[in-house]
């Protein structure tokens, strides 16, 4: 009777570390990913923000009396390049989406910019950027998701909170953004 | 183009988009709103297949009736990785999407082709060629030409692969495990129906069990393996061995038990699907 219970309990407890194992390699798993989704969002800021400076430029042989919108993406650029966590540099990031959105309806105005080759070229850059930077975005909420999940299931959410796994945020959108403005073209 | 910029940058994510499958693919063309004739699909299909063939890089034509109030971008982009065009770690594909009642038109460009095929030649191919001949509503010919374009532009970039043979355990596909586990299966059968034993097949099935979980990392696949490998094994040793000792008696053996001839190949010919690429929303979009 005696062995039976040892061995019972010998099972109960390779399947116990049988399963931590699993579930911490999990957590690590759906972590890394995150992060790497993250360093992808990055990478697609950057390609936005090589093409700044042209667009930037374009805009002003034809505008160049919208000073203050110009002062703003440099401001918001330095921003992000002086941000020292993801925080930061997410703020940074929008702001620099509302200015370089702001700039691009300014645009409107100038038929001669609109209409000449260069700028079109750059939009056609610059959509690129914002699409990609958008579909990175996306994936990035949704490691997000399969992480916090992993780390809010019973039972894993245990194993997370004894290895001190913690929730994750999500990218938010910019504040004000979903009261939507109507953009006349 | 300003506008949908604009949209990107002011008003993410605040739109939800729906993506639908439209289904498996059936070939590098796709022609779910049956636009194009048989002879008119078999001429693209062909060429498309041969620069698979030349240089590894995938380019698939679809052509769907309505986004169902998705965007371009967004469907090409779900389609793109539900499908995986190009070659896994090449991300190599190219996806030509066509949405005939939305009237729009999109070049989306795997990870590994975007230096190739950039947004700027995407974006003159789907102005200059794509949307003159839609105009006119000559699919074909504009289907034919621009995907003569896009192979052009990506002419030089990849060149056929030379590294068969040394993909990792990771890198294999459905078709390989499933090739692998089979003869792993017959070896298995040709041993168990040999051996004395009736419970082997349960220790073997038991053991396949806990290396399964391992490898994939998961409590409940491991405890659900487990459940079902060793009854599974038990099975397979008794029926195999039952099978051998007729065999013995008859002097015939089935053909599982091994030693017998094989015969049958292995498909061969028709698509074999996607090889798994990525994309990361690069290519252009346009409309007509």
């Amino acid at each position: 009777m005696k062995k039976y219970i040892i061995w019972g309990l010998v099972v109960v407890a390779v399947l116990a570390a049988f399963y931590l194992f699993g579930a911490y390699n999990n957590l690590i798993s759906n972590s890394e990913a995150v992060d790497n989704k993250w360093a992808q969002v990055e990478t697609q800021y950057q390609r936005r923000f090589d093409l700044i400076p042209n667009v930037v430029k374009t805009v002003k042989g034809f505008a160049s009396q919208e000073q203050t919108i110009f002062a703003d993406i440099a401001d918001a650029r330095t921003r992000y390049s002086g941000a020292s966590n993801t925080e930061d540099k997410v703020k940074a990031a929008n702001q620099v989406e509302s200015a370089l959105g702001r700039l691009l309806v300014i645009a409107e105005n100038y038929p001669d910019l609109k209409s000449s080759q260069l700028f079109t070229d750059l939009n056609v850059e610059l959509e690129g950027a914002e699409n990609r930077i958008s579909v990175e975005r996306s994936r990035f909420n949704d490691a997000v998701t399969k992480y916090n999940l992993a780390t809010k299931r019973f039972p894993s959410s245990l194993v997370a909170s004894y290895f001190g796994f913690e929730e994750k945020d999500y990218f938010q959108s910019v504040d004000g953004s979903e009261n939507a403005v109507p953009v006349n073209f | 183009m300003l506008k949908r910029i604009v949209l990107l940058l002011l008003f993410f994510p605040v739109l939800l988009f729906a993506y639908a499958s439209p289904g498996k693919p059936a070939g590098f063309v796709n022609d779910f709103a049956s636009v194009l004739s048989g002879q008119d699909k078999t001429d693209i299909e062909a060429k498309l297949s041969q620069f698979e063939k030349d240089s590894s890089n995938e380019l698939s034509v679809v052509i769907i009736k309505s986004l169902n109030g998705d965007t371009i971008e967004n469907y090409a982009v779900n389609l793109f990785s539900e499908w995986g065009i190009g070659k896994e770690g090449k991300d190599n594909g190219i996806l030509l999407l066509i949405a005939i009642d939305d009237r729009k038109m999109r070049i989306e460009v795997g990870y590994g082709l975007e230096g190739a095929l950039t947004d700027i030649q995407s974006d003159l191919i789907i102005n200059n060629t794509l949307k003159p001949a839609f105009q006119q509503a000559d699919f074909y010919g504009g289907i034919n030409r621009a995907t003569a374009d896009i192979i052009s532009a990506t002419k030089g970039e990849y060149a056929a692969p030379t590294d068969i043979g040394t993909r990792a355990l990771y890198g294999m596909d459905l078709p390989n495990i499933l090739f692998y586990g089979f003869f792993i299966v017959i070896w298995l059968t040709s041993i168990l129906a040999r051996s004395k034993s009736w419970w082997a097949g349960g220790v073997i099935g038991g053991l396949i069990g806990v290396v399964a979980s391992l490898l994939l990392g998961f409590f409940y696949t491991g405890l659900i393996s487990l459940i079902l490998f060793i009854p599974f094994g038990l099975l397979l040793d008794f029926l195999v061995s039952r099978a051998y000792q007729k065999g013995v008696a008859t002097g015939y053996y089935p053909w599982w038990i091994g030693g017998g001839p094989h015969d049958g190949g292995w498909g061969g010919g028709g698509f074999g699907g996607f090889g798994g690429g990525h994309s990361g929303g690069g290519g252009s979009s346009g409309d007509w």
